[in-house]
């Protein structure tokens, strides 16, 4: 048998999981709890597993496509089936209540996100659109703008709102991300409308597709499930995939440095390549060969075997909940990175921040090495 | 083999296109600059298939900010991936026709005008060097100038992105110096003009003190504003420190293309501004037969003793300034506004648009 075939099947895990997690709330009682521990059951098994560094079969690519097409659908189903059974009072107990929105906003996270990111960077009109209209299960059609539009170029800079700088705990870094970019957001749409020559409210207006999602997608919730089968299921968009996501980048970039806005290299992002991860994100995690070029499917990505890695990615979410934690594991990383990976303009750049996050340890370190290191003025940073 | 690479086997140049029709399911796109004909599959997007086709045609981002893969449609339709609004295009780019190739689906035979190949002529690299002097100019303007640690190739008009050692903080400035010898190994020490701007961060890094001896970092060469009609008369005109691109380029025409002659608008805001004269007084003393140096200022008041033009530089663009505009070239440089007034006028003067070579300076933001 050609075991590459095997590559096609283990994508519909997804599925699976999103399936299994939603036939649980159906269930009720502490079944609603299912989904959670499926995905976290199998993360737990995916954390002890070595990095998986081998190149999907590409022979068959309208197969990867379909996954992608049939998750989304059924992420869909799962928000929708949430909302009919919390509206319904299907969920008696407290227990029952809670297991059920957090394995609704987790399952979201980690499977149902994936296949908006991969289908807003598709090149074809119906794969972009699913992806934009798919936005409404993160409930922010405006996160893609400020994701192509910035993230891509702007990557490891200040300038890019996704970008944690060094010393930056969790918490901090997604509330002014957040608000960072809302603020762009809204920004690119004024820029949108002025440079068109429009009054805000024209209908042609991207803003109002977007908002239209929202709306739309707001409605049929409140078909499905009452008032408060909507407001739990928009919760859900908005902790699970929405505001998780912003853990998720505030680790994928952590402290990396780029002295070349625009011009992405491998060392530029760290990777997260555990073969269960790799499925679940649509290799998003893979993020080396997504960054190189982003209309590169997810199914050709290629991982960067020997670039700059993290621990496996839940542990790394979980540790961002916890900063101390997330530092001691970080920090080590960054110096092994400032020494191998950077550049000497990066490594002066990191330098700067290194003593504005108050990590001279990191300075030592690159001090101590056998690359000469020169050292910028720390006077003339702070004027 | 995907099906832009099919394509590209059936890319023909010149009059032969006019008698290929496009294959079932593709368009077939026709550049107006230089004839060449290819193909691009229906809704695929105009750059990756010309890439994939091995055609060499401007780009860098890919994501639609970048801008480089500006392209004029003249007819055909296409779809954009994300709003040209949110690109680095401007109003008037927008009306008229401008469209980023990154961005465009096709969905029907194109006529498109875009410069294709030809694109890199030195390689982009980064070099490292130390300010060796720096001085204040008038009108706020500092005249640094980096020794490099490694030499560094540009040609006329070409510009570079600045750091400090050590920031993130980076900005694009023009070279002001006479380009160094083709055949050499590049130019060992550079100088730029760098306008003070309020909040700004590398302007006012640098405004703030003497940074001679500080550690930089220049990335580039970039930039064609002053890579053609080298060989013809040209009106140059720059709006404050838009005069290093124009030094530049003047200084190489001076010494490699004799005969040439030139007419140089600098316009500034008041008679305090006028650093001009201390950046080009050598090419004045080389070459005043050749050079003919116009001052002007937007708002001097009156009673200051200044005697010279007043107004904007377009208002020093008179019919009678120079003897046939229309076998003149023209250099423009400075921001935006400036540089699509001096378009729109030197056009109306009798100038071929297609011998107006622009430089737009664009804030970056603080």
């Amino acid at each position: 048998m050609d075991l590459k075939l095997l590559d096609y099947p283990r994508y519909f895990l997804s599925t699976a999981v999103v399936l299994l997690s939603t036939y649980g709330l159906l269930l009720g009682g502490n079944y609603s709890w299912m989904g959670l521990g499926i995905l976290m059951g199998i993360l737990l098994f995916d954390s002890f597993l070595e990095s998986d560094y081998s190149m999907r079969d590409q022979r068959h690519p309208v197969v990867y496509d379909i996954v992608v097409g049939i998750t989304l659908l059924a992420g869909v189903a799962h928000v929708f089936t949430y909302a009919y059974l919390a509206g319904a009072g299907h969920f008696a107990t407290w227990s029952s209540e809670i297991g059920a929105f957090v394995s609704v906003a987790m399952v979201g996270f980690v499977v149902g996100a994936p296949p908006l990111h991969e289908l807003f960077h598709r090149e074809t009109f119906v794969q972009r659109w699913m992806g934009r209209i798919g936005n409404a299960l993160i409930f922010d059609p405006w996160r893609e703008i400020t994701h192509v539009v910035t993230h891509h170029t702007y990557v490891c800079t200040p300038d890019d709102p996704d970008y944690a700088r060094r010393g930056e705990n969790m918490y901090r870094h997604v509330a002014v991300s957040l608000y960072r970019q809302f603020k762009e957001s809204y920004q690119l749409e004024k820029q949108m409308w002025t440079k068109r020559g429009r009054a805000w409210w024209h209908p042609k207006n991207a803003w109002v597709w977007r908002a239209s999602i929202l709306l739309g997608f707001s409605t049929l919730l409140f078909i499905a499930g009452g008032f408060k089968g909507m407001l739990l299921a928009i919760a859900t968009c908005l902790i699970g995939p929405r505001t998780f996501l912003e853990i998720f980048n505030y680790c994928n970039h952590y402290g990396l440095i780029s002295a070349t806005p625009g011009r992405f290299e491998n060392r530029h992002t760290w990777n997260h390549l555990t073969p269960f991860v790799r499925v679940f994100a649509l290799e998003i995690t893979n993020h080396a060969g997504h960054h190189t070029d982003s209309y590169v499917p997810f199914y050709e990505l290629e991982p960067d075997e020997g670039g700059p890695e993290q621990p496996q990615f839940m542990i790394c979410v979980l540790l961002a909940l916890v900063p101390p934690l997330f530092f001691a594991m970080i920090k080590p990383r960054l110096a092994h990175w400032d020494r191998h990976f950077a550049t000497d303009e990066e490594r002066e750049i990191a330098w700067r921040e290194n003593a504005r996050a108050g990590w001279h340890d990191l300075n030592e370190a690159m001090l101590a090495d056998e690359r000469p290191m020169h050292r910028p003025d720390i006077a003339a940073a702070a004027a | 083999m995907s099906q832009g690479t099919e394509a590209a086997e059936n890319a023909v140049d010149g009059a032969e296109a006019e008698s290929v029709a496009a294959r079932p399911g593709f368009h077939r796109v026709v550049n107006e600059r230089d004839g060449k004909v290819f193909e691009v599959k229906h809704k695929e997007l105009l750059l990756m298939s010309a890439i994939q086709q091995e055609i060499d045609y401007p780009h860098n981002c890919r994501v639609g900010t970048c801008g480089t893969c500006k392209t004029k449609l003249l007819s055909g339709k296409i779809r954009p991936l994300v709003d040209f609004a949110l690109s680095p295009l401007t109003n008037e780019e927008l009306a008229q026709g401008y469209v980023l190739a990154c961005q465009s689906m096709v969905n029907s035979d194109l006529r498109i005008d875009v410069s294709i190949g030809n694109h890199v002529t030195i390689p982009y690299r980064r070099v490292s060097g130390r300010v060796s002097s720096w001085r204040r100019l008038p009108g706020q303007v500092i005249d640094v100038r980096v020794r490099l640690d490694e030499p560094l190739p540009f040609m006329a008009g070409q510009y570079c992105q600045l750091a400090e050692s050590g920031s993130f903080t980076r900005r694009n400035y023009s070279f002001y110096d006479l380009p160094p010898d083709p055949d050499g190994e590049g130019a060992e020490e550079v100088g730029f003009l760098v306008k003070y701007i309020p909040g700004g961060k590398l302007s006012g890094w640098l405004n703030e003190m003497n940074r001679t001896g500080t550690k930089m970092w220049l990335h580039g060469p970039q930039g064609r504003t002053g890579l053609e009609d080298e060989d013809s008369d040209a009106i140059c005109i720059a709006g404050g420190t838009g005069l290093a691109p124009i030094a530049s380029i003047l200084a190489d025409r001076i010494r490699r293309h004799p005969g040439t002659k030139f007419t140089v608008i600098f316009g500034v805001k008041g008679a305090d501004d006028l650093f001009a004269r201390e950046v080009i007084s050598d090419l004045l003393e080389q070459a005043g037969d050749r050079i003919r140096f116009i001052e002007i200022v937007s708002d001097e008041p009156d009673g200051t003793g200044w005697e010279g033009p007043r107004g904007l530089v377009t208002d020093a663009l008179t019919p009678d300034l120079v003897d046939d505009y229309s076998t003149k070239a023209a250099y423009v440089c400075g921001n935006l506004p400036m540089v699509e007034a001096c378009e729109k006028k030197l056009v109306e003067l009798g100038v071929d648009p297609e011998h107006i070579h622009a430089d737009k300076f664009i804030p970056t933001g603080a």
